[in-house]
């Protein structure tokens, strides 16, 4: 597969595996980092620093970042190992002493992010290294570079798991709020995504949407006005506001044409 | 020293005691995208929505299987996919403890049936999300007797659906033509 993996033949491979294990039960608490960026955007380098910073203060698991490769037990690959960068990580990797654990870090570095597909970017630090973990995120936050850090030690234990599932009969998926008109539940939803951007228009939509499920003109009023009572930021009142001035024209466009 | 002392105890720690205790996230925090395998109708909007290429979709038309693929190693945790859903089944959750040994751990996958062709017999689209268009023509009120034709209607393929199309509009206009000519 690499380069790397070539210099070995499978004896070595399980002798390296072995001292690798033994480190991991020696090194707990004095574990030298370094960190190789392989033509990253910068970002997890920033979150590398702010994750050794006091707030997170590795160094009292005794986690500390060295500035030269042969210090180093565990390396720290960031980027999506760009053409250029490809041949001064191999030396970095070289100059690391065995046995070593290597870190693909950030998405790009675990399989080339969104820069995936680019010409020139090899995608990812497996694609040259064998990775003993992956640290997603873009970039990770400091917490979870420590969480990283304690799984690469087996410190910590890894929680995500690969799922596969197989659907064996088909279920109905009932559409949401299915008592309010979908014209109406459309105009709700566009105003609050317009006014208040995807994340908080859907939730403020969503529960409008719910007082609209419960009741006719004057439950709906009511609720909505108690809601407002207590609410003490102005924006979202406006929103609120807004909001049920939809609906209530919507209810005289029908009784206007149904009277 | 003793000032220096008497500062530091009334200023506190202020390290977060993060792998010895939960940590708490910020409010918006974009984690990992969680998937409900229930509420998906494999229509494929986040695989177009995201930017990454982290969501996939594959189509195997001989044995009739649609699978969706997030590879969380490719997430860049935008939440478009989120935006998109129609059925709210994939959301960012608070979670970032992602750290994985193997990338196998690091993938979902979740096959769905596709449907047959009630014409040419092929396979087309997903059980489910027909099933979801029934349910949203329901709701708009769809009486109960068209239920079955309108599910004849929608487990027709489009092309097949065209074909049909184009075969009537021919009819038509040959019989009109006939029409005219008799009248002359």
């Amino acid at each position: 597969m690499t380069t790397v993996e070539k210099d070995f033949g499978p004896r070595e491979h399980a002798k390296l595996a072995e001292m690798k294990e033994k480190l991991k039960k020696v090194i707990r608490r004095s574990v030298y980092v370094y960190r190789v960026d392989c033509g990253g955007c910068n970002g997890c380098e920033i979150e590398i620093f702010a994750s050794i910073s006091p707030v997170y203060d590795p160094e009292r698991l005794g986690i500390k970042v060295v500035a030269s490769p042969r210090h180093a037990d565990v390396l720290l690959f960031t980027g999506p190992m760009t053409r250029p960068m490809r041949l001064p990580a191999l030396r970095a990797y070289r100059a690391a002493p065995d046995p070593k654990i290597v870190v693909a870090y950030g998405t790009c570095g675990c399989s080339g992010g969104i820069f995936h597909d680019c010409y020139s970017v090899w995608g990812g630090a497996d694609k040259i290294f064998p990775v003993d973990v992956y640290i997603p995120g873009c970039p990770p936050t400091p917490a979870a570079t420590l969480y990283g850090m304690g799984v690469a030690l087996d410190i910590l234990q890894q929680k995500i798991k690969g799922a596969h599932h197989v659907e064996d009969e088909v279920v109905r998926v009932q559409p949401a709020h299915p008592n309010v008109h979908p014209d109406l539940r459309k105009g709700i939803e566009r105003e609050a995504r317009r006014l208040c951007g995807y994340l908080q228009g859907k939730q403020i939509a969503d529960k409008y949407l719910q007082f609209l499920e419960e009741g006719d003109l004057q439950a709906v009023d009511r609720k909505v006005k108690e809601l407002l009572k207590d609410e003490k930021d102005p924006r979202l009142v406006e929103v609120y506001l807004k909001l049920h001035q939809i609906f209530t024209d919507s209810m005289e466009r029908a009784t206007g044409n149904g009277g | 020293m003793f000032k220096l002392l008497k500062k530091a105890l009334q200023v506190g720690e202020a390290t977060v005691e993060y792998p010895f205790k939960p940590l708490e996230v910020s409010p918006g925090f974009r984690g990992k995208p969680v998937y409900n395998f229930e509420q998906c109708i494999a229509c494929g909007a986040c695989a177009l929505a995201c930017p990454a290429n982290a969501i996939t979709i594959e189509c195997n038309l001989d044995e009739g299987i649609k699978s969706w693929n997030i590879f969380y190693g490719r997430c860049i945790f935008c939440g478009r996919c989120e935006e998109v859903c129609p059925t709210g089944a994939i959301t960012l959750s608070p979670e970032f403890e992602l750290a994985a040994t193997t990338k196998e751990d690091l993938c979902c996958r979740a096959d769905f049936r596709l449907v047959r062709c009630r014409s040419c017999g092929e396979f087309f689209a997903p059980a489910k999300e027909l099933e979801y268009i029934l349910a949203n023509l329901e709701n708009i009120g769809l009486p109960e007797t068209a239920v079955a034709t309108t599910r004849q209607l929608l487990e027709v393929c489009p092309q097949c659906k065209r074909r049909r199309g184009t075969d009537a509009a021919i009819k038509s206009l040959y019989w009109s033509g006939n029409h005219k000519q008799g009248r002359k």
